[in-house]
């Protein structure tokens, strides 16, 4: 009996270590292990400002209601304004609807944009704008439009170097001055000496019912 | 003979006369500069003093003209004065409409004192006559066309040369000064 009475207790020890067993087997492999909790590794940030700078020299100013970081690119939505910088002076303002910011390339894409001077002398816009920080350029790598003290440009691309001053215009380049349309190849616009070098074939066409003439 | 000039005298008047009444209209005036590669300089504007020029005289089959109507004038260079209307080409320079040519080392056109000068090697070509001279001047205001410097005038029966030959349009005379020489054959006049 007492026999009978230890091979019981030993059977439900063996019971009990088998369910054990098989409830742990259950928990810890037969069921797939739980998913891992998802951590981004951006940050978000709500109405900010950010400032791009070379050698201490602040280059742009952006002010944004939604800045998401993921690594080295920042990307900005429901921009307010941005601001360009020379000499630590603010001479062009930009109306972006996203902008990307590569911090470690320092280049800025700027999606629908629309640039102005202080002055309302200037005014450009373009699908894309790239600004590179590294060589100071605004490119337009598409479709460009710029007012200029009532000059009207069009190109298929531009860049313009913010060092020297230099609007480069390139391909089916049209410049309207009031009745006179210059339509060249590409063009050389320098800012500061307000003069146009124009490159390969060279059409001007003055319009009727003007009072300045060409001959 | 009288005839022959007359009808050259009053080419030059409707080829001046006739830039200006255009103008008057307000026609369309053509700029051009032809055969030069991409990648080089065909001209400058320079807004802040109203001058544009251009220099192809270092590239070959390259041309700048001007087309106003039916006048059209070329040449390798050329410098245009938008404040005074003031034109001038150089090099190759030549001045047409269908039935007149003027070619010169140099054509000039001042708009604002309405003159017309060209300078070295000027040779005015028209239906029956041919002008060589070394300097044309032409006013719009008083119509008078002075041809000076070894003027000759070439017709299909005859030759005329002297040193200084005025053409007073208005009036339809012409005026010799100096010594002139003339040498025709049986003329059909």
């Amino acid at each position: 009996m007492i026999k009978l009475r230890s091979l019981m207790k030993k059977a439900v020890i063996i019971v009990a270590v088998l369910t054990m067993a098989v409830v742990l087997l259950f928990r810890y492999f037969a069921e797939p292990p739980p998913p891992p909790v998802s951590v981004s590794p951006s940050v978000q940030l709500l109405e900010s400002r950010l400032v791009g700078r070379k050698d201490g020299l602040r280059q742009w100013e952006i002010w944004t209601q939604a800045v998401l970081q993921t690594g080295d690119v920042v990307t900005l939505t429901d921009l307010e304004e941005i601001s360009i910088f020379q000499a630590e002076e603010a001479y062009l303002f930009i109306d972006a609807e996203t902008a990307v910011w590569d911090r470690k390339l320092d280049i800025l894409h700027l999606h629908a944009s629309k640039v102005r001077d202080e002055e309302g002398d200037f005014y450009l816009e373009s699908d894309l704008l790239i600004w590179a920080g590294t060589n100071e350029t605004l490119t337009s790598p598409g479709p460009v439009f710029i007012l200029w003290q009532d000059l009207e440009i069009r190109a298929a691309e531009m860049v313009l170097e913010s060092t020297t001053n230099l609007l480069y215009l390139k391909d089916d380049v049209q410049i309207l001055d009031g009745s006179m349309v210059w339509r060249t190849d590409s063009a050389i616009y320098d800012l500061d000496r307000e003069s146009i070098d124009f490159y390969g074939i060279l059409v001007l066409e003055e319009e009727a019912g003007n009072e300045q003439e060409i001959d | 003979m009288n005839r022959r000039l007359t009808s050259l005298v009053m080419v030059v008047v409707l080829l001046v006369l006739g830039a200006g009444v255009a103008r008057g209209q307000g026609q369309v005036g053509t700029l051009e500069i032809t055969g030069v590669p991409t990648d080089v300089v065909a001209g400058r504007y320079d807004r802040d003093a109203g001058v544009f020029s251009a220099d192809v005289s270092d590239i070959a089959g390259a041309l700048v003209s001007v087309k106003l109507e039916d006048v059209t004038i070329v040449g390798k260079t050329m410098e245009w004065r938008t404040d005074d209307n003031y034109l001038l080409f150089t090099v190759e320079a030549k001045l047409t409409q269908p039935d007149f040519e003027l070619t010169g080392d140099q054509i000039e056109y001042f708009g604002e004192e309405k003159k017309l000068k060209s300078l070295g090697s000027v040779v005015v070509i028209t239906d029956d006559s041919t002008v060589y001279a070394d300097q044309l001047d032409y006013d719009e205001e008083t119509d008078e066309a002075m041809f000076t410097g070894n003027v000759r005038v070439v017709f299909s029966d005859g030759v005329l040369e002297g040193e200084k030959f005025l053409m007073l349009l208005e009036q339809s005379e012409l005026q010799f000064f100096g010594s002139f020489q003339g040498e025709f054959s049986d003329s059909d006049d």
